[in-house]
């Protein structure tokens, strides 16, 4: 007699899974690699905004990201989708028809932004004031000072956290299928519908094994970063 | 399509879904009181290094932290049933199991996700805890557990409140997947309202206030208690 386990569980088919979902991956890789982009640009800028000397900024660059995380990225995935088209509509723009890759992009840069302003907030100040004010002494100009000797050392600090920030960005964006973008998880969510729901289990587990096994890559990739740049910090230290 | 925000829906569905906050609020804290002891003993087993165990520790939280939640969910949800099917059918129990309730998916789901998140928490905050700090408890002739209830617990907690709190609102944040398993909470509920008019819109903005509210009273509970608990802040530290 065939037990049920095995009747509807067949673990070779992860293995047969597993190239039709591969491609797809790209997607995935693309989409977040314009997400980290663009994301650490607007976490650089909301970095300014929470160092800025202006109350207001302050108040505009914290508060933003709090309000980001509080927010599940299914809400914020689904208010851009359907607020930015209606908000569009008010001032006689057509979004109807766009990609949904823009809406999955804007959704993750925003929340990537949040994430990115306090890695780059807590780097930088985590470098001692006193190594700015050694660098201006010794004639380097403040763009200098910035960019040779605090960028260096807050880098090294930042990197741990970016290599996570950049793991949580890919998993929150396994959530794009839900509003029609086709990227790994869309794919893998065609194949089970195109089966009629068999092997659902398989292909999910397919799923888990390529996000685990492209998150401790990532994880493993920025471990080699912080040991390479950090042999400078070395000789700093014992100078 | 209707200009601008229909507000008498907004108003509505902001009852609807603010109704689903007992679902949320259920699992958060159901899932935190499961998750809370058992990654606070599969950490002490990393810290202590007990053989097979810490590295089944290790290998499950590897993977609730390399995997997305939602495939957490996916699976969890889609094995659950077919290891349910084979136990009932090879004990012959009558029971039909698409009739159990959502909530204990979202349960099961949730305290397994936490519970890894929480073992690397506490590991972390174990990890301050200097030695001597046992070995003094042990001098004076405390034993082991009455060292860690009355010395250790209290000093780990302090330094692992602030990821506790991360990790209580991203738990509760999680819980918005719940509409994967049809569980009725916040955006479940939101969504079932806004499918009838196409109001995504205002469904959407209602429960993006909801979960602002919820998170930022957690973000102001934990702020007290760890005004509360600082005592126990080691003086050096």
């Amino acid at each position: 007699m065939v037990s049920v386990m095995e009747k509807y569980f067949d673990i070779s088919y992860i293995w047969t899974a597993l190239p039709s979902l591969l491609p797809f991956l790209k997607v995935t890789l693309f989409v977040s690699s314009i997400t980290i982009l663009s994301g650490t640009f607007l976490g650089l800028i909301l970095t300014i905004f929470k160092l800025s000397h202006n109350r207001l900024l302050n108040k505009i660059g914290n508060g933003y990201t709090t309000i980001i995380r509080c927010t599940p990225s299914i809400v914020l995935l689904f208010l851009v989708y359907y607020g930015i088209p209606k908000l569009a509509e008010e001032f006689n723009v057509n979004l109807q028809n766009i990609n949904t890759a823009i809406f999955v992009i804007i959704t993750f840069t925003l929340q990537f932004a949040a994430i990115m302003s306090e890695v780059i907030r807590s780097a930088y100040q985590s470098i001692d004031k006193g190594q700015y004010e050694a660098a201006v002494s010794v004639g380097l100009s403040p763009f200098q000072a910035y960019w040779r000797i605090i960028f260096p050392q807050a880098l090294v600090i930042a990197l741990p956290n970016f290599g996570n920030g950049i793991i949580a960005v890919l998993q929150e964006g396994a959530l794009a299928y839900t509003i029609g973008f086709i990227d790994i998880v869309g794919k893998a969510n065609l194949m089970i519908t195109n089966n009629i729901n068999a092997h659902a289990l398989e292909i999910y587990i397919a799923l888990a094994i390529i996000y685990w096994a492209l998150s401790l890559l990532i994880e493993k990739f920025f471990s080699m970063l912080e040991k390479t740049f950090s042999k400078g910090k070395k000789t700093l230290e014992t100078t | 399509m209707s200009q601008g925000l229909n507000y008498e829906f907004l108003i509505d569905t902001f009852f609807v879904a603010l109704s689903g906050i007992s679902i949320t609020l259920l699992v958060t804290i159901v899932s935190l009181i499961v998750a809370l002891p058992l990654g606070f003993l599969l950490a002490m087993t990393r810290i202590n290094r007990i053989p097979v165990i810490q590295r089944i520790a290790q290998i499950y939280v590897s993977f609730v932290r390399g995997t997305p939640i939602i495939i957490q969910i996916f699976i969890i949800y889609s094995s659950i049933p077919l290891i349910l099917k084979a136990f009932f059918d090879k004990y012959n129990i009558q029971l039909d199991i698409y009739k159990i309730n959502p909530i204990w998916y979202a349960l099961i789901i949730f305290s397994f996700s936490t519970t890894a998140l929480l073992i690397e928490v506490f590991r972390s905050a174990l990890g301050t805890v200097k030695k001597e700090q046992l070995e003094a408890a042990y001098s004076v002739g405390l034993t082991t557990f009455q060292a860690y209830r009355r010395i250790i617990i209290q000093q780990v907690l302090v330094v692992a409140l602030p990821n506790l709190c991360t990790t209580t609102v991203n738990l509760i944040k999680a819980t918005s997947l719940g509409y994967a398993m049809s569980l009725p909470e916040i955006t479940l509920n939101a969504k079932v309202a806004a499918n009838m008019g196409y109001n995504y819109v205002e469904a959407y903005l209602d429960i993006f206030i909801i979960y602002l509210i919820l998170c930022m009273t957690v973000e102001y509970i934990f702020k007290v208690l760890e005004k509360r608990l600082s005592k126990y802040k080691m003086a050096n530290a």
